[in-house]
């Protein structure tokens, strides 16, 4: 992705150049429990946090007409907490010799009027989902298993469907750029957690 | 052939000896470990010290059953002479631990049988035993084996079930379908399968009754719309539109997002 308009650009310093390793995958609604139970037995010694967040997809069109995407989650668990804004880069997913998808990955922490103020730069909702589920931690590596699901009405969180009979499992790491070793030790994890899960480098872009 | 017995016994003992030091230090490395490193320490390395110890137990448990070892039970130590000094020569050989053989440790290194106490209780459950009639004995007897075939019963049935369980696991049911993964990967990429909406509450300022996102563009169709919202003629309609926008945004921003929602409108056409 084209860098964005410099008017976007967040001013945080030298958290900008983290990159986001990631492998994705899912497991059945009735093979969760079995996924569960090896991870906590794979992850630090901690109980699993839960959470049930709601991802607000903003869309902005850029100069070269590629679209600018921000991502504005709130935790519906704890309502006072801030959103959180992020932004995500193109994955850079070419690279065979990576192996997971490397993308470039800026967090921020906002306030309550985040929508506002996004709607007031010129941003539009593209869409929106509830994702609820589990996060477990090994040293760096995240592990979020999460169930997805679509807003039936517009900004009401408690109407919502299941995206489907599976949850989504992301294994993610955030990292300085170059520093591609650490794949090789998600590549070791996600080994262990076959053949329960398959977890692979996704383009995205196939998808579409 | 008395002479090939004994060298028999002694290349045997020495065999022995070694096993028991690999053993050892084996044991003392692993104990290191959990004292020291516990920390650093990963489960797989535990797991793999666990394995060497009960292989190394293993070949000894061999070694000892071999046809080629003589009995050691057949041997009988006697103790030649007691000394009440230090014998360095034999506290090397222990490693410190045995530094005089004395009168008063030999009878606990030496000795064959239990310790007096478990003699002391041996006796009590013999003389328990005597007291009870032959038929008494004979119901316990029937009523421990009825308790142990059920117990063995339970312990092998359920490994049955378990096994079953995970081989059907294994084979008919998949714990994933690569479809969703692709359907949940695309929905969190670029919200596919999820409805558009427009943001909720009041319709962005400038914009009275005009549904922006309700049918607006998608992240896929955007790469195409933005690539027709360079057409001059159609930028300039759809600006004149758009009196709300805030100034500092660059026109052409403004131009794309109009572009792009009037051509992929559906009402609009």
């Amino acid at each position: 992705m084209e860098a964005p308009p410099v008017s976007v650009m967040p001013v945080t310093g030298g958290a900008i150049n983290m990159m986001e390793y990631l492998l994705q995958g899912s497991v059945l609604d009735q093979s969760l429990e079995s996924l569960l139970h090896r991870l906590r037995g794979l992850c630090d010694n901690m109980e699993p946090e839960s959470f049930a967040d709601h991802e607000l997809v903003y869309l902005l069109k850029g100069q070269q007409g590629n679209p600018f995407l921000l991502r504005a989650r709130r935790s519906l668990l704890h309502p006072p907490a801030p959103w959180h804004l992020r932004y995500l880069g193109q994955p850079e997913v070419g690279d065979k010799s990576r192996l997971a998808l490397v993308r470039n990955c800026v967090d921020v922490s906002a306030s309550h009027g985040l929508p506002e103020v996004l709607n007031e730069m010129g941003f539009r909702m593209d869409h929106e989902f509830v994702a609820k589920g589990q996060l477990f931690r090994k040293g760096g590596m995240k592990v979020v298993v999460s169930k997805l699901s679509r807003v039936l009405v517009p900004g009401n969180t408690e109407n919502t469907e299941p995206l489907s009979l599976s949850y989504l499992v992301e294994l993610s790491v955030l990292a300085p750029a170059g520093q591609d070793t650490v794949s090789e030790d998600m590549r070791s994890f996600a080994e262990q957690l076959k053949p329960l899960v398959h977890l692979e480098k996704i383009d995205p872009k196939r998808l579409m | 052939m008395q002479q090939r017995e004994e060298k028999q016994l002694e290349a045997s003992v020495e065999s022995l000896v070694t096993r028991v030091a690999h053993l050892k230090g084996s044991l003392q490395s692993f104990i290191y470990k959990l004292e020291n490193e516990y920390e650093r320490l990963t489960w797989p390395s535990v797991l793999d010290n666990f394995a060497l110890v009960s292989g190394q137990l293993n070949t000894i448990n061999k070694l000892l059953r071999n046809e080629k070892t003589p009995s050691y039970r057949s041997q009988v130590i006697i103790p030649l002479l007691l000394s009440p000094d230090r014998d360095e020569e034999l506290a090397k050989l222990t490693e410190q631990r045995v530094p005089v053989f004395s009168h008063e440790i030999v009878p606990d290194h030496l000795r064959t049988k239990p310790d007096p106490e478990v003699e002391e209780q041996e006796k009590h459950l013999s003389a328990e035993a005597a007291r009870i009639g032959p038929e008494v004995a004979q119901k316990q007897i029937q009523t421990l084996n009825k308790l142990c075939s059920n117990l063995l019963e339970k312990l092998n049935n359920p490994r049955d079930d378990r096994d079953s369980e995970t081989s059907a696991l294994r084979q008919n049911k998949p714990s994933f379908n690569p479809a969703d993964t692709n359907a949940l990967v695309a929905a969190v990429g670029f919200g596919k399968g999820l409805s558009k909406c427009r943001p909720p509450g009041p319709a962005a300022p400038g914009h009275p009754g005009q549904p922006m996102m309700s049918a607006g563009p998608t992240l896929h169709q955007v790469t195409v719309a933005g690539a027709s919202g360079h057409q001059p003629g159609m930028g300039g309609q759809v600006n004149q539109q758009q009196p709300g926008q805030p100034g500092k945004m660059p026109s052409n921003i403004k131009t794309n997002i109009k572009s792009a929602s009037a051509s992929m409108h559906p009402y609009n056409r």
